[in-house]
């Protein structure tokens, strides 16, 4: 520190005087002949300067291996996994736990609940219905297009091979599905506003 | 397969010609390729029958059918358990808390400055919040669901917004107008699907766009000709159908023929009995 400081003032004495060489001498630093020395700099000397005591040649290579550890421990620090994404939909929020948020469980009456629990079993039989008919549909509309197909395989190979060939244009295939309501024709949908507040991470 | 080792035994004899100096390269033809050809045409020309491709074009639901009785008393019962089993939602919540501090406000002993800071909830209570939706609610209309005009009218692609729909054409066959699903005579050199969005095209004048479902046919109807009209070369006719979805229900221009749009409840009306049972199979009405 203090050899900067010295180097500065020196600096700024030289730059503000522009000395004749001739008319004076020792007192302006800016002249540089080993016998005038110049006074104005501030008398520096090793233990003033503070210089760091030298080192011996054992120490490089130690502080080399410090510095390798160091880097080591560092790296094996860095090398945590990547922390994992929770999933929203398996946390149960705090919200949800609130004891004020319990509704009071009504009291059912026997007839009430005899009820609930016959025409729970009416549904179920009502839908295997339901479903045993739309297999059997299914079962029946396959069973007509292998028909369809082992005629035209009766007719022409050729238009036999081009029917087995899947169409690519097919997919992505998209239809919009019933509402509760048709369409109004010629509505234009007023424009919402909202803050959408999904929190997104990065790995 | 014979055509494929005619190739292979002609690839070997060549072989050998180049090996042999002094032979002639000729070229031959592979007689393999000559045979396959030589047999379809022997094929169709021996196959008596006339090859047909229909379209079966199904104008799918637009609105969700009504409940079934045990379909809505089902529907409610469940409404009434989930609710029961529910937590208090936020709104509920803070309709309580006004309703609370109505009461309080009212009764003798109420200092404004303890209430805690709830601004905005003294300004816009839930309860006028719920009336607002309401009255936007109310101010919407929607389109009828039925309408029993358009219901009547065969003709029309807007009636019975419930159910799928099919489409029918009068063609004449043979001697006679008969409805039909809309089919068209297979010509050279064209798949039996192409056939079909050509008989679509001609029966609606390319009015309808239509999706259809894959290069196979879904059934196939066969009609034998009566015995006297019956030759060598024709015995009958094979129809195939082709399944089609209608993906735009714009009508654009006018139809050539007479063109029907029938539930499939109806469709014994218009169809003839063995057709119908063919055509029965596929059209689901699920």
């Amino acid at each position: 520190m203090s050899l900067v400081v010295s180097r500065c003032i020196c600096g700024l004495l030289c730059r503000q005087a522009v000395p004749p060489r001739l008319l004076l001498g020792e007192y302006f630093p800016g002249v540089q002949s080993p016998w005038f020395s110049p006074v104005v700099t501030l008398k520096t000397s090793a233990p003033l300067r503070a210089e760091p005591k030298k080192k011996n040649k054992v120490d490089p290579r130690r502080e080399q291996m410090m510095k390798e550890r160091l880097k080591k421990k560092l790296k094996k620090l860095e090398r945590v996994p990547p922390e994992l994404i929770p999933i929203e939909d398996f946390i149960t929020p705090t919200k949800c736990l609130d004891e004020t948020r319990k509704r009071i469980p009504p009291r059912l009456s026997f007839e009430e609940s005899e009820s609930r629990a016959l025409l729970l079993k009416e549904w179920s039989r009502y839908k295997q219905k339901q479903q045993m008919a739309e297999v059997e549909a299914i079962e029946v509309a396959l069973e007509a297009q292998r028909e369809a197909l082992e005629e035209l395989k009766l007719e022409s190979k050729e238009l036999y091979q081009a029917a087995l060939k899947p169409d690519p244009l097919l997919f992505p295939f998209t239809h919009e599905g019933p509402a509760y309501t048709p369409p109004i024709p010629n509505y234009e949908a007023p424009d919402g506003k909202y803050n959408d507040v999904t929190k997104v991470y990065t790995q | 397969m014979v055509s494929r080792s005619f190739p292979q035994l002609l690839t070997c004899f060549n072989r050998t010609a180049v090996g042999s100096a002094g032979c002639r390269r000729f070229s031959i033809t592979p007689p393999g390729r000559a045979t396959p050809q030589s047999s379809t045409a022997v094929e169709r020309v021996t196959s008596p029958w006339t090859l047909m491709a229909a379209v079966c074009l199904q104008r799918l639901p637009v609105i969700t059918a009504d409940c079934s009785p045990i379909e809505q008393r089902f529907k409610q019962m469940m409404q009434q358990m989930e609710l029961e089993k529910s937590l208090l939602s936020d709104h509920e919540l803070r309709l309580m808390e006004d309703a609370e501090r109505m009461s309080r406000k009212q009764g003798n002993e109420y200092d404004s400055d303890e209430e805690e800071g709830h601004g905005d909830q003294e300004i816009m209570l839930a309860q006028d919040l719920e009336d607002t939706w309401e009255q936007r609610f109310k101010s919407f209309q929607p389109a009828p669901r039925v309408r029993a005009d358009l219901d009547k009218d065969l003709t029309s692609v807007q009636r019975c917004l419930a159910d799928s729909l099919v489409l029918l054409a009068e063609q004449q066959v043979g001697a006679e107008k008969l409805w039909l699903l809309p089919q068209a005579a297979w010509q050279e050199g064209e798949t039996l699907r192409q056939t079909a969005e050509r008989a679509l095209c001609s029966v609606t004048a390319a009015g309808f766009k239509a999706t259809f479902l894959g290069n196979a046919p879904c059934g196939v109807y066969k009609y034998k000709l009566p015995k006297a009209a019956r030759t060598e070369s024709s015995v009958g006719t094979k129809v195939f159908f082709f399944k089609a979805i209608l993906a735009d229900s714009a009508p654009g221009t006018a139809p050539n023929t007479a063109l029907l749009w029938v539930k499939k409840s109806e469709l014994q009306k218009y169809l003839k009995p063995a057709y119908m049972m063919k055509v029965d199979r596929f059209i689901l009405s699920l």
